[in-house]
């Protein structure tokens, strides 16, 4: 009787009340230290291992900070929708949050375009043309959201799809900065993400220099513009040698 | 038909997997014969078991729980609610299984809302969880337990993976503490006591559990009895057994749906017995991840 079917009561989160925005991101205050010591020019360590999850043609694990993702890669396989003719080969993507992963419960559902972020980022890299008449799945699970969770889910997901021996021209790495007041933070956490005054996430493909997707959200002067672009590619550089080590070291782990 | 020499000359990889994925069930009956599973293990043992307390940082209470390759994260967060008028001084938890659709892509996997149901009435008939403990202010505001459960590996035995975790994580659940406030809802206590507030709950950190439930589910085929099956023995040998037993060996709930094997009241009994024996393992384990988290 604990669990009354039907009648779902109500509930809200007992938070702290409103956070009060803190008075020091006007001009430049260069000695605000972010919560977690980082420097603002730097990201947090990254972690990533594949084929966590064996019943997927491919799959990766990427923890950034408190950002844990999973992604599953199915395919290239067959599917209903793919019945018609056509040279190249579909990509499909979905993104979910579970409930349990933002501070306040079901607010992962506030982020449903993120699927077609994933989709509009991963399909300048693949090779749609080597899978033609099929489908490939990618479906990502944010486990805990820590902020910058949409360039963390890219990220991963190109792991996995290297995992799953699908054809593309590069990885693709992903990184977002934000803009808070005069002074640009790279990889922000939740807590910066929610004082930003604007936002740049910038995915590309690391060795061959392009760009597959740039999103910017908020105010931005200009000269601020360019020197995040190139905070972001430098940091998408080194990402991508990251993401190559590990791909390295699991297909040498499995050779032994 | 031409076997490939079932007498069992399977020295080659190549025609090894090949009987394997043509018959599995003689496959596996040759295996029990010698009262061996694929896998190496004797029958009556279950797969190697491991437990992480405390996964998520942004829930309330967590866990992951490994039984074999099947993996389940389970996370707790509270929310408050006003109790209902029949029962003023008792708060509520809602259980959840998801099976994500990176473990089985396309429709939702038919076995979730059967292990949903399982796992919400085996928690909450066991009495592990005295809902009077959840309340707040009584008749005001109490305690609602979210208890989420993913899926992240599905390899068989998933209700005896889930209950697991899910019992750690009421194990290792922290509750925040509260205050009302002047508008008569209830916030989050500042640390050093800066608000004029009293705490509501300054004592109750922590649920006190009663008796735990533990489970183990059996395959039966012919005479055999397979203690944790695997995903691949789940599809072959369709009769599965679930019993749940508390921490003082009492039954909480036997679940036998269906299958082609009728279980006489000896193999019940074996089942029982396997899962005793599973409850003392499980204890051991749930123990030592516990204070393996207390020394900070």
């Amino acid at each position: 009787m604990a669990a009354k079917p039907g009648s779902a009561p109500t509930t809200y989160s007992p938070n702290l009340g409103q956070k009060t925005r803190p008075p020091i991101f006007k001009d430049n205050d260069l000695d605000w230290v972010r919560p977690d010591g980082r420097g603002f020019h730097q990201c947090r360590p990254a972690f990533f291992r594949t084929g966590a999850v064996n019943s997927a043609s491919g799959s990766a694990y990427a923890e950034l900070g408190n950002t844990k993702v999973i992604v599953s890669v199915f395919g290239p396989r067959e599917s209903k929708k793919a019945m018609m003719y056509s040279d190249t080969g579909r990509l499909n993507c979905n993104v979910s949050y579970t409930t349990f992963g933002t501070p306040v419960r079901g607010q992962g559902s506030d982020h449903k375009e993120f699927s077609s972020m994933l989709h509009k980022a991963l399909e300048g890299a693949i090779m749609l043309e080597s899978f033609p008449k099929t489908t490939v799945d990618v479906f990502a699970l944010v486990l805990e959201s820590g902020g910058s969770d949409l360039p963390v889910v890219i990220s991963c997901a190109s792991l996995a799809l290297a995992d799953a021996g699908i054809m593309m021209y590069d990885l693709v790495a992903a990184v977002s900065v934000a803009c808070l007041g005069k002074n640009l933070v790279i990889d922000p956490i939740l807590e910066e993400e929610s004082y930003q005054d604007g936002s740049l996430m910038l995915t590309c493909m690391p060795s061959r220099y392009e760009v597959t997707q740039l999103t910017f959200t908020g105010e931005w002067p200009t000269p601020d513009i360019n020197e995040a672009m190139q905070l972001c590619l430098d940091a998408c550089n080194k990402l991508g040698k990251v993401m190559r080590t590990c791909l390295k070291e699991a297909a040498s782990a499995s050779q032994e | 038909m031409g076997l490939p020499n079932a007498s069992g000359d399977l020295s080659t990889e190549v025609e090894l997997d090949a009987f394997r994925r043509l018959f599995p069930l003689r496959f596996f009956e040759k295996h029990l014969l010698e009262s061996i599973r694929p896998d190496a293990r004797p029958l009556g043992r279950a797969r190697d078991t491991t437990l992480s307390l405390g996964a998520v940082a942004s829930a309330n209470g967590s866990a992951n729980a490994k039984i074999g390759s099947t993996t389940m994260l389970a996370a707790i967060k509270m929310e408050v609610m006003t109790p209902s008028l029949e029962t003023p001084d008792e708060g509520c938890i809602a259980i959840d299984f998801h099976m994500p659709p990176i473990v089985r892509p396309g429709r939702p996997a038919e076995a979730a809302p059967v292990v949903a149901k399982q796992l919400s009435d085996t928690i909450l008939s066991s009495g592990m969880i005295n809902l009077k403990e959840l309340s707040l202010v009584s008749g005001k505001a109490a305690w609602m337990a979210y208890l989420d459960i993913y899926c992240l590996y599905a390899d068989g035995a998933l209700f005896d993976a889930a209950l697991l975790a899910a019992v750690a994580a009421f194990s290792y659940l922290e509750i925040p503490v509260v205050s009302l406030n002047d508008d008569g809802k209830i916030v989050l206590s500042e640390e050093q006591g800066l608000s004029d507030r009293e705490p509501v709950n300054k004592e109750k950190r922590k649920v006190n559990l009663g008796s735990i439930p533990f489970s183990l589910t059996c395959i039966l085929h012919k005479n055999y009895i397979l203690a944790d099956p695997t995903a691949e023995e789940e599809s072959i040998m369709e009769t599965s057994v679930t019993v749940v037993l508390d921490s003082s060996s009492q039954l909480v709930s036997l679940y036998k749906p269906g299958g082609p094997v009728l279980a006489y009241t000896s193999a019940i009994q074996d089942c029982i017995a396997l899962t005793r024996q599973r409850v003392m393992e499980l204890q051991m384990i749930l123990e030592e991840a516990i204070s393996g988290m207390e020394v900070d």
